[in-house]
């Protein structure tokens, strides 16, 4: 190999690092603005306690009604309580039971997937027909009617809502694992004497997780709505403990006196979380699979 | 489908049984003497063993008796019936919302890649999914009942369409545009990028090369495929038409099942909220079953292979 040229670096890699961190936001720039969006969700319920201006349910009727302003930037509800801080405190119910929701659905449903798809038979069957039992149910209300059986508490909303989002993850964790089963490295595992779990864990479950990341994105989408919903037909955390959807049903009472602000607050913190986390999921699932990306 | 049919109605059972309450105390109101509960437990069958409990239910379930209500003790598919019209009402008239507009700003928005037409809709769909209904539904109350003067639509409530044509329409109008939203973003993406599939087959081309109009081969040639996938999906959107509903009532007032359950609830009267449920998901099940059918109909190439298989 006498004579072969080497290649010499013309660039410091820091230079080249920069470069390519900023190449990847120019051609990813939904998910650049669907993460800022989800990260800043997640500092405000960490650090809401510190940054929030007011006591979210300490009761101060001198303030009551007060519309957006210089004191109260997204007004107050009747109770005097600052609505900007029942916004913000509310992100901790609304991201904790999406994560923990979704963090059930996904370590069961693919659990179940895994099992199913690589062992088959009779438990495949079992696994799947159960899995169409949940599917049979419009998901938010198998949800409604979990937390209504279990209680209205926002344990209930996380358990009721990680179950219905079970189904989503066993159905593309079996179809990932069938599809890789007869490859050959999985063959040759299997020749070398890798035990079943090891096999599963070692060498399929990495091929599953890209599309898992993506699920788990879309599913906390959905969790947030989810839970949003029930607490606005009062299945979730119980008042004076602040919680969009349950403020959003709150506020309805007000409408006809045109106090507006009482609603437009965790309405428009719903929305912005929930597309956050749409657009972060659409963003990835684009990132790992090319072939998906939108061509309009 | 049969075997799924069964673990729902276990589910549904079991989900019942899940609850903390006893069934007996709150059936039995103000009551607490011991006989009169052993009576009650006795009637209600809930001193049997879980599994006689389940066949005697479903038994009484497939004839369509669903039990009575615990709080003003009416049969429950009584009141199921009462107010089923009312849902299927606002369901029917969402569903025609959302595929109406779907089909036409879908198709606009296909041919007219890139325009402004077509980036209207895209933020459209990316926002409609977004969107809890339930605040739109409160925004929709608070622009057209409260603010914009002269009130053109009714806050909310509910007239029977054989009383009063007009003030149903009026009241209907709110409760469907805003149950629509949710599908509609997802038919209306569905459409579109369906159609942008079909426009790049050869058989498009051919269509175009042998004369035939713009309108000809839109409709005729690439409506009719593009709408395989769309119709799969109305299916599926009926499921969230059904559990939209839930909500909707609940915000407009609206006397349908949903709101039944809603109510049912905090009452814990179980045997309401079990019925709804039951009827709920059997109407998912048979709306996805009718999809299914549909689907072979509409593309005869499904039937074939079937055949073939």
């Amino acid at each position: 190999m006498a004579g072969t040229t080497v290649p010499i670096a013309l660039r410091r890699p820091r230079d080249d690092r920069l470069a390519g961190v900023l190449y990847f936001l120019r051609r990813n720039p939904r998910m650049v603005v669907g993460g800022a969006i989800v990260l800043a969700w997640l500092f405000i319920a960490a650090f809401a306690p510190i940054i929030s201006p007011y006591d979210p349910i300490k009761v101060d009727v001198t303030n009551a009604l007060e519309p957006p302003g210089g004191a109260h930037w997204l007004g107050t509800d009747d109770l005097g309580r600052d609505v900007l801080t029942r916004v913000l405190w509310g992100s901790r119910v609304s991201l904790s039971v999406g994560l923990i929701s979704v963090s059930i659905g996904l370590l069961v449903g693919t659990s179940l997937g895994l099992a199913a798809g690589y062992l088959g038979g009779t438990f495949d069957l079992l696994v799947m027909r159960f899995i169409d039992a949940l599917l049979a149910f419009p998901a938010l209300i198998l949800a409604i009617a979990i937390t209504s059986a279990l209680g209205p508490q926002i344990q209930n909303a996380m358990i009721a809502i990680g179950i219905v989002a079970i189904p989503a993850y066993a159905r593309l964790t079996r179809g990932q694992v069938l599809a890789v089963r007869a490859r050959e490295f999985i063959v040759a595992a299997r020749t070398i004497g890798c035990s079943p779990l090891r096999i599963v864990l070692r060498h399929v479950f990495p091929n599953v997780m890209n599309t898992l990341i993506v699920q788990a994105t879309l599913s906390t989408a959905f969790a947030i709505l989810a839970e949003a919903a029930l607490s606005f037909l009062g299945l979730g955390p119980q008042p004076p403990y602040p919680s969009w959807g349950q403020d959003i049903n709150y506020s309805q009472r007000y409408l006809p006196n045109l106090k507006w602000w009482m609603s437009v607050g965790p309405g428009i913190a719903i929305f912005t979380a929930v597309f956050a986390f749409n657009f972060l999921g659409d963003a990835l699932r684009d990132a790992f699979d090319p072939r998906l990306r939108r061509s309009g | 489908m049969i075997p799924v049919a069964l673990l729902v109605t276990v589910a549904v059972f079991g989900l019942a049984r899940l609850s903390p309450a006893d069934p007996v105390l709150i059936f039995a109101g103000e009551e607490r003497d011991p006989v009169a509960l052993e009576q009650i437990r006795h009637e209600l069958g809930l001193d049997q063993a879980l599994p006689v409990q389940y066949v005697a239910w479903l038994g009484r379930a497939v004839q369509g008796d669903l039990g009575r209500s615990f709080q003003n003790h009416q049969r429950v598919m009584e009141a199921i019936t009462e107010r089923l019209p009312a849902t299927f009402e606002l369901g029917l008239a969402a569903l025609l919302v959302s595929v109406t507009f779907a089909l036409l700003v879908g198709i606009l928005s296909a041919v007219k890649r890139n325009s402004l037409v077509d980036l209207l809709s895209t933020s459209v769909t990316l926002m409609g999914v977004s969107f809890p209904s339930f605040f739109l539904g409160i925004l929709l109350i608070l622009l057209f009942a409260y603010v914009i003067p002269g009130r053109i639509f009714p806050p909310g409530g509910f007239t029977p369409f054989t009383q009063d044509p007009m003030d149903n329409l009026k009241r209907l109008v709110l409760p469907a545009v805003t149950l629509a939203t949710g599908s509609l973003a997802v038919n209306l993406r569905q459409v579109r990028s369906s159609l942008l599939d079909v426009f790049g087959h050869d058989y498009m081309r051919t269509a175009r090369a042998k004369g035939l109009g713009e309108r000809v081969v839109i409709t005729r040639h690439a409506l009719k495929n593009a709408l395989i996938p769309v119709v799969t999906l109305i299916g599926i959107q009926i499921g969230a038409i059904i559990e939209g509903a839930f909500i909707t009532e609940q915000i407009f007032f609206w006397p349908g099942i949903g709101r039944l359950a809603v109510q049912a609830i905090p009452a814990q009267d179980y045997p309401v909220v079990q019925g709804v449920v039951l009827v709920s998901a059997f109407s998912y099940m048979l709306s996805t079953l009718v999809v299914d059918v549909l689907y072979a109909w509409i593309d005869p190439r499904i039937s074939y292979d079937t055949a073939a298989a």
